[in-house]
């Protein structure tokens, strides 16, 4: 077992957590994001989305299957919600779940009481979190965007899915019970926080969790990353440091405002820099308004910052070694781990969450925690993602995924990726490879590590345009592989 | 100049106001870590003990700066969650400090005198507002120079606020000087709770001295009803405002959406509640293996006869509280059972052993284990021997030095978060045993320690540390076991 380095697990507890709310009012985002933000904190969650087990059967019904005096329908749809229920409580005890996440309207008193106790007979604490929304147009926006492209109107016209989605709004409408039962644990988000009741809160794991989702809003936005320009450190392959830009790195930083106007527009959007030179001097032409975070910071290598690979090997060689094999919590003597930076951006993930429209220029370790936290990626797999410079990064959370789009510079770097147990250098001799211990590389990294100045920057295959993987069927893992 | 036992009059008297119009207050003397530091303006050049990093400004998360107002009637617990809140954020290295309306009145009007009795009525007498304003703007200077030329984040203004206009005006007010506000009302219509609070605060005045408890308390409650007849709860919609509902059961957050600080701030209200309770800490017995990190050794006999010794001790010392408050009018009921936390490792559990047997809840909590120190099978004489360098490091910063691999005590700090917020959630008195670098961090989080201090705070096992929560602070107490010497050996 990989030694944590003194880190402990944050909970020992299990909950049931159970969405409330008609259809369209961000229920499914909310516990998706949930499920993100606490595997990012190495909770063990997962999402039960009671509408796939119904389309299991019922895969295009219309709004009167959701008629309550439809006694096939109701049928149906109380075997669905049982099944989902019986796999949540199996996945509690087979695989050690903590925090499972039960999606479904659950809008009647009666509902939440048989869940209640389905729970508490197993010994599990149960919190509900209700999202209740009166904003008509978000509550449009939200139906022609999610439902329509949702698997129920798979090829029928959007404006006859809108319609028919608002009929089987209206049938759960005819029975919706806001919660108000005194002795249950529970949140209610009203317009999206702009109210928000809690009522018997019983633990830390519950607080955290509303926390999170106090911090969430449903309107749609995008977020654009970027690394610095390639820094005079870059070129000579030292980690670390305060360096200036080297001379590519500086056209880079001229033909970022022209990047991001293409893909911006005329909006204004906030921009963070981290305190670093490279990245200020990164943002220097941008007109938006800047702010500056020193948790954006890179991370700290501690004795090894100013080193190369090489060096780093030939002076602490066991210390190399011990990180790649656990890069995630490996710290460096002095300085930090993936896991300490994970601590240290809770803020600013939290304030990404909470603001709209953000472009953040900052450094790889940071970009790859960031980029791990919004598009699910596991911990064993996102210290080595390619992270390559001179391209912007555009994600934009959906309902049921994140959207991402790379956009390159087209103007040389080098590469900075180093595959596992090489170690790669920037100097332009072969890559040194130990040959009994290399694996396969992570998708996409190349085992040798080469000097690419060439006009068009090779990395690993771009998934330029490309939709991320649906993940709201809930019957597998919804994790996410980058390639 | 310490203070044990505040005074329900003259705390913080010693408020002078020099010629130049600079408040300034006596700090307590930097070595004495046995006085609650909640109360003194925070020092500039240290980190707070969970700060995760500094920034040129002195403020953090680009949250500017806030006003925290408190709103609710007398013994709603205000004063309470004024200072837990400064307790929290600054453990979080949030530059804070709290402005209690009460001190600046009772220190303006002097000892043994109080306010005209239509000084809280809304069509007070003209004198009565004068006087109200005079003292409001002694505060509200005191308030501003913090925020304004001290570099203070979070000015926490602990007062009644009435009224909804009183409210808005101040919001407003606020505004113009670019700070924002959240209202945070404490709203009780549980009379348990109300009578508790009185009774645990209030009643110990020297109005009441001589009193029958029960009659002191009716009296009190009379007494306020008639001095601040009109009180409006909380309901303005464009205002930020918090509202708890007996004591953290219920909460209801009205926008508060204007940064990182203020949904930090409803999650530590989360996890807050009203009710005082005792905390104890205890070390373990002596283990097989001790020093050794790694090690997780039983008892031996001495750490056994040890933990006998302290469960005794503890026991005894609650049981000479309980008759003493008794004596002096309190009510039974209101005393707390005990809760036991330990770590997960052997010998903490097996000294909550005799507890449990007689009955008391023992629960193990992971997150408690001890500081890793790095080289984990040396000894601290191997360490210093071996390591001469990182020695040397060590001593010139403790609390954020780490050892090779090992963690430092800010890391602990902050990944003890959870079980600082579980502490704040715990209704019954807890007993804590774990080891020596947890305990420190626990100690110097209730008693706001520096980051200088807490490294080297003692805990032999001799004693059994006790904190109590009082109004305005928290007091510490050492409890001697009887016959134990600083290693827990028996000494005849």
């Amino acid at each position: 077992m990989a030694s944590n380095f003194g880190f402990e697990q944050i909970e020992d507890s299990q909950i049931c957590v159970v969405m409330v709310g008609l259809p369209a009012r961000g229920k499914s985002l909310i516990a998706q994001k949930i499920v993100r933000y606490l595997k990012w904190l190495s909770v063990n969650a997962k999402s039960f989305n009671v509408g796939s087990y119904r389309r299991a059967d019922t895969p295009q019904p219309t709004a009167d299957f959701f008629d309550t005096g439809n006694a096939e329908g109701e049928r149906l749809r109380r075997a669905a919600a049982e099944a989902a229920v019986n796999d949540m409580l199996r996945w509690f005890e087979r695989e050690g779940g903590h925090v499972g996440i039960l999606d479904a309207t659950n809008s009647t008193r009666t509902r939440r009481a048989w869940i209640e106790e389905r729970c508490k007979a197993k010994g599990y604490d149960v919190m509900f979190v209700e999202s209740k929304c009166d904003d008509e147009e978000l509550i449009m926006n939200n139906i022609l965007e999610v439902k329509t492209t949702s698997p129920d109107y798979v090829g029928q016209d959007p404006e006859v899915a809108a319609r028919d989605f608002r009929n089987r709004i209206r049938n759960y409408e005819k029975v919706y019970e806001t919660i108000d039962e005194p002795h249950l644990t529970y949140v209610k988000l009203i317009n999206v926080s702009s109210q928000v009741i809690i009522n018997q809160v019983s633990n830390y794991l519950q607080t955290r969790i509303i926390y999170f989702t106090m911090n969430l809003h449903i309107t749609p936005r995008s977020i654009w990353l970027s690394r610095h320009g390639e820094s005079e450190f870059n070129v000579l392959g030292k980690l670390g440091g305060d360096a200036n830009l080297s001379p590519r790195g500086m056209a880079y930083a001229e033909a970022l405002p022209k990047l991001v106007k293409d893909s911006v527009g005329d909006k204004d959007i906030t921009l963070w820099t981290s305190t670093m030179k490279r990245t200020i001097q990164t943002a220097k032409h941008l007109t938006y308004p800047k702010k500056q975070w020193k948790a954006l910071d890179e991370l700290d290598a501690g004795v090894c910052d100013g080193l190369t690979y090489e060096e780093i090997e030939k002076k602490y060689p066991e210390d190399f070694r011990a990180r790649d094999d656990d890069k995630y919590n490996y710290r460096y003597q002095g300085g930090e781990s993936y896991r300490d930076v994970v601590i240290r951006l809770e803020p600013i993930i939290m304030e990404m969450e909470r603001g709209s429209d953000i472009m953040v220029v900052t450094h790889q370790a940071i970009l790859r925690c960031i980029y791990a936290y919004f598009m699910n990626v596991p911990q064993d797999q996102s210290p080595w993602m390619e992270i390559p410079l001179h391209t912007v990064i555009k994600l934009t959370p959906r309902a049921y995924g994140t959207q991402e789009e790379r956009f390159k510079a087209n103007i040389p770097a080098v590469s900075t990726f180093r595959a596992k147990y090489t170690s790669a250098n920037m100097g332009g001799e072969a890559a040194v490879v130990d040959a009994e211990r290399a694996q396969p590389p992570v998708a996409g990294a190349q085992a040798n590590g080469v000097i690419t100045i060439n006009d068009d920057v090779e990395a690993a295959p771009q998934k330029v345009g490309a939709v991320s993987v649906v993940e709201s069927l809930g019957l597998n893992g919804d994790t996410l592989v980058v390639e | 100049m310490a203070r044990a036992v505040v005074d329900w009059y003259d705390f913080h008297a010693d408020y002078e106001y020099s010629t130049d119009d600079v408040p300034v207050s006596r700090l307590r003397r930097r070595s004495n870590v046995n006085v609650d530091a909640i109360h003194d303006f925070p020092v500039d050049s240290e980190m707070a003990p969970a700060q995760l990093y500094s920034t040129e400004s002195g403020r953090l998360f680009h949250s500017g700066k806030i006003a925290i107002v408190t709103v609710g009637l007398p013994a709603r617990g205000k004063t309470h969650v004024s200072v837990a809140l400064s307790r929290y954020l600054r453990w979080l290295g949030v530059k804070t400090h709290a402005f209690h309306l009460g001190d600046y009145r009772r220190e303006h009007m002097g000892p043994g005198n109080d306010v005209p009795h239509d000084y809280f009525f809304v069509n007070a007498s003209p004198s009565s507002v004068k006087l109200r304003q005079t003292i409001l703007q002694k505060c509200r200077f005191d308030l501003y120079h913090f925020l304004d030329r001290e570099m203070g984040q979070v000015a926490i203004y602990d007062a009644v606020n009435p009224t909804a206009e009183g409210r808005k005006q101040l919001s407003k007010e606020f505004l113009k000087h670019e700070i924002q506000t959240i209202f945070i009302e404490s709203y009780v219509d549980d009379p348990k709770i109300i009578e508790q609070n009185v009774r645990g605060v209030k009643i110990s005045s020297p109005d009441y001295q001589g009193w029958n408890p029960n009659d002191a308390v009716q009296d009190y409650i009379r007494r306020m009803g008639a001095k601040i007849p009109h009180f409006e709860t909380m309901d303005e919609h464009e205002l930020n405002y918090i509202k708890m509902i007996n004591a953290g059961e219920r909460i209801i957050v009205n926008n508060c959406r204007f940064g990182y600080l203020p949904n930090r701030i409803v999650f530590y209200l989360m996890n807050l509640h009203i009710k005082s309770r005792r905390t104890y800490f205890a070390r373990s017995g002596v283990a097989t293996g001790e020093d050794s990190y790694k090690a997780d050794g039983l008892l031996c006999d001495e750490g056994e006869s040890y933990s006998q010794r302290l469960c005794n001790a503890l026991l005894e010392h609650r049981e000479k509280e309980r008759e003493e408050f008794v004596k002096q009018g309190g009510n039974d009921e209101e005393l707390k059972p005990l809760t036991v936390w330990t770590s997960t490792r052997r010998r903490t559990v097996q000294t909550a052993a005799h507890l449990q047997e007689r009955g008391f809840k023992v629960k193990q909590r992971p997150q408690m284990s001890q500081l890793n120190p790095g080289n984990s099978n040396m000894t601290e004489e191997e360490i210093k021997a071996h390591y001469p360098a990182d020695w040397d490091k060590h001593q010139l910063d403790p609390y954020h030095h780490r050892f090779p691999r090992g963690e430092s005590y800010h890391d602990l700090a902050v990944r003890m978060e959870p079980i600082i917020l579980e502490l704040e959630r715990e209704k019954n008195d807890l007993l804590i045993i774990a080891h020596e670098s947890v305990l420190r961090v626990l100690y110097g989080y209730l008693m706001a320690c520096s980051t200088s201090d807490i490294p080297s705070l003692k805990f032999p096992r001799n004693e059994i540390v006790e904190i109590l929560p009082e109004s305005y602070n928290n007091r510490a107490k050492r409890v001697p076991i009887p016959h134990t010497d600083t290693n827990g050996a028996y000494v005849p």
